[in-house]
């Protein structure tokens, strides 16, 4: 069962990340051939040559519905497989292994997975606040019937922050917390963020002391352990294996995946502190083969210290409970023992919305590549990478490999 | 009294929970075939998918699962004089809930402490949130229905300090960084921003149609007018710690700067504290630059900045 390694990552194209206030404005459709025709030069492909489609359904702003059949049809390309995935910050990562396995089918010969994610120009009757309306209540829904409208938004319980404060909290009160060991996962990050050309915190390092000195926002949560939105876009191509011969560039086969999701508020998890990466990531590894001391760097979806922390546990690179002797016994940084999130992860890289989870995705290739400049580490051949979406409630894992 | 804090909107299957809370009791789904408990309601269980489920009247006691304190609160019209406390309660019947915590100090609350419920009354239509506190705190139940406070009485505020508008050192040492203390708190409710709109003829449909901007507004509901919440400074008394004595006349000689920085949401409770920014001396007499801030109550970020200039001649 499973994958067998025979589609790989073959080409990546990421916009460097910028602020909303300053990023160009353009169509999604307009970000999605851009981004295709960017991967494909990197992966030395061509148009024709891609018959899948993985992109976003939520948030895609030229339409709510039929977005494969339109970017297709914008694209100019015929697909042979169609997927929208909604999968928040797993959305990338749950891309990548749909897209391996519809190859492994025999469906298509290589996928383009995109999400767009920089602001499109305001129509004429458009009406701005919508998006001001929408970021009121993080990912909340306020429709009529929703749980969530009626349970937890007259409790203040919305967005992001304060979920994953409390599934801190409850860490702390079960395993002790330090919150220098927490701060030092944003810290390594940021070192390593120096060696990436397009991190958005290049030029800016930090110290854990910066870190604790910083604004708490929902205890124990400081604004430095919580990641930036920043505007963006990432598009990556899976091919088969034929294809990914024809490469121009060191292919990262997909040798494992693993999904878990049961709930969208962690209030309802069976146990907040066990979260579902442990499952989705025992998948990955079972399904490759490989253990967590064989990865060479491990990409994990940081959108906050508290995900890395919680994520490290529960994908086996350390036992639980022992998260932060871990952190800090170790050097995470790309010049480190133990390279996590190379490229500074999102929290020193920038957010890009759903596609930020594409940032570890492209950095795990660009590693295996050889392709990943002054960060670029001595051997790599395996590497782990982790999706979050939600508060912790909907997690994505993936192995990927060098041939 | 309307404010913008979102409300539950009970629908056919939650009705009797929200029923129940206004008639003082909490009421679970228990399924009648796996016996397990459901929250938040739904037509089935939650566990065994049957149908065969019945509402059951609980005591609502628990144990608190995790809880954070927002120091940035979720929305503009959580800030308030008391702490935003978001919790997670384990009800005995092992279900869990999203809810606050009231009544406690942070250093007070520990995961795993025993907490009881507290019926909040949030709302003029009778809605009654669940809310939780310490098992052995005084309290169940709270109105929590917005009210306007009393009017300050003509002779509070501090003792003040007599300074003759001659005397320029003693002006010029007044001029400071520090804002003085906070003044008495004013309700801006829709009632009076109505009132407003009416008076100047500003009606647009953010500040007088709720359930407009509910829909269509970046607020989620009504906002004052930036000029209703500048004037309503008149309304509030700012304890000044001096007074300026030996004058002919005095004037309100207008604003070198007047900004809007965040909305006032209807419903909110605002006060304002001031700060002497300038004193100059002019041809026309001794001239008195006061900062002037408003703020919603429990808001870092003033939603008027108004540096008043007072001309004593």
């Amino acid at each position: 069962m499973g994958l067998k390694g025979q589609a790989a990552i073959v080409g990546a194209a990421q916009y460097k990340p910028e602020k909303y206030s300053t990023a160009p404005q353009m169509f999604h459709l307009e970000q999605v051939a851009d981004l295709a025709a960017q991967a494909l030069a990197d992966a030395g492909l061509k148009a024709s040559d891609i018959d899948g489609l993985c992109i976003n359904g939520p948030h895609f702003h030229e339409a709510s519905s039929f977005v494969p059949a339109m970017a297709a049809e914008y694209l100019g390309i015929a697909l042979n497989f169609a997927e929208v995935v909604d999968l928040g910050g797993t959305t990338a990562v749950g891309m990548i292994w749909r897209a391996a396995a519809a190859i492994e089918l025999g469906q298509c010969q290589a996928v383009l997975c995109v999400i767009p994610q920089r602001m499109a120009p305001f129509g004429p009757d458009e009406d701005p606040s919508a998006m001001a309306r929408a970021m009121r209540y993080g990912g909340h829904s306020t429709q009529f019937g929703a749980p969530e409208a009626e349970f937890d938004l007259p409790y203040g319980h919305m967005g992001q922050n304060t979920g994953y404060a409390m599934i801190a909290q409850r860490y702390a009160a079960q395993y002790g917390y330090d919150p220098r060991a927490l701060a030092k996962i944003a810290v390594d990050q940021r070192t390593s963020a120096q060696a990436h050309p397009d991190a958005i915190f290049r030029g800016q390092t930090l110290t854990i002391e910066d870190v604790l000195n910083s604004k708490m926002v929902a205890d124990p949560l400081h604004i430095l352990e919580i990641v930036m939105p920043v505007a963006g876009g990432a598009a990556v191509i899976v091919a088969s294996k034929e294809m990914a011969a024809k490469a121009r560039n060191r292919p990262a086969y997909v040798t494992g995946f693993g999904e878990r999701l049961g709930y969208k508020s962690p209030t309802y998890s069976p146990d907040m502190t066990e979260t579902p990466v442990g499952p989705a990531a025992r998948g990955a590894f079972a399904m490759s083969g490989l253990k967590p001391q064989d990865m060479h760097t491990a990409q994990i979806y940081d959108c906050y210290t508290i995900t890395v922390l919680l994520s490290l546990e529960d994908a086996g690179f350390c036992a639980k409970g022992e998260g932060m002797r871990f952190i800090l016994e170790n050097d995470l940084t790309y010049s480190g023992n133990f390279p996590m999130n190379t490229h500074g992860g999102q929290l020193s890289f920038g957010q890009a919305g759903a596609a930020g989870g594409f940032s570890q995705v492209i950095e795990g290739y660009q590693q295996i590549a050889g392709r990943a400049g002054d960060r670029q580490l001595k051997v790599c051949d395996q590497v782990f990478v982790s999706g979050t979406g939600g508060v912790m409630s909907e997690q994505g894992a993936l192995i990927l490999q060098g041939a | 009294m309307s404010s913008n804090k979102p409300m539950p909107v009970a629908t056919s299957l939650s009705a009797p929970f929200w029923d129940g809370l206004k008639a003082g009791k909490i009421m679970l789904q228990q399924c009648g075939d796996c016996q397990q408990w459901t929250f938040y309601p739904r037509r089935h269980c939650s566990h065994c998918l049957s149908h065969n489920v019945a509402w059951k009247e609980v005591s609502g006691k628990g144990t608190l699962y995790t809880f954070t304190v927002a120091r940035v609160p979720t929305l503009p019209e959580f800030a308030g004089a008391e702490l935003q406390i978001l919790a997670v309660v384990e009800l005995e019947q092992g279900v869990r809930v999203n809810t606050t915590l009231i009544g406690l100090d942070p250093e007070q609350i520990e995961i795993g402490m025993p907490v009881k419920p507290v019926r909040a009354r949030v709302s003029e239509d009778g809605t009654v949130l669940l809310r939780y506190t310490g098992a052995n705190v005084d309290l169940t139940e709270r109105d929590e229905v917005p009210k306007a406070p009393p009017a300050p009485t003509a002779d509070s505020g501090p003792a003040k300090q007599q300074i003759a508008v001659t005397d320029e050192a003693a002006l010029k040492a007044l001029v400071s960084d520090e804002y003085s203390a906070w003044s008495n708190q004013v309700l801006v409710d829709q009632n009076l921003i109505n009132a407003f709109a009416e008076l100047s003829g500003d009606n647009y449909w953010i500040h007088t149609d709720p359930e407009r901007a509910r829909k269509e507004g970046p607020f989620g509901g009504t906002i004052a007018h930036g000029a209703l919440v500048q004037v309503l400074m008149s309304r509030m008394q700012v304890p000044l710690t001096f007074e300026i004595t030996g004058f002919t006349n005095m004037v309100n000689y207008g604003s070198e700067r007047l900004r809007f920085p965040s909305p006032v949401p209807a419903g909110s409770l605002v006060h304002s504290r001031a700060r002497v920014k300038a004193v100059e001396r002019n041809k026309r007499g001794t001239q008195l630059t006061l900062e002037f801030n408003v703020h919603v109550v429990g808001q870092e970020r003033p939603a008027v900045i108004n540096d008043l200039v007072i001309l004593y001649m």
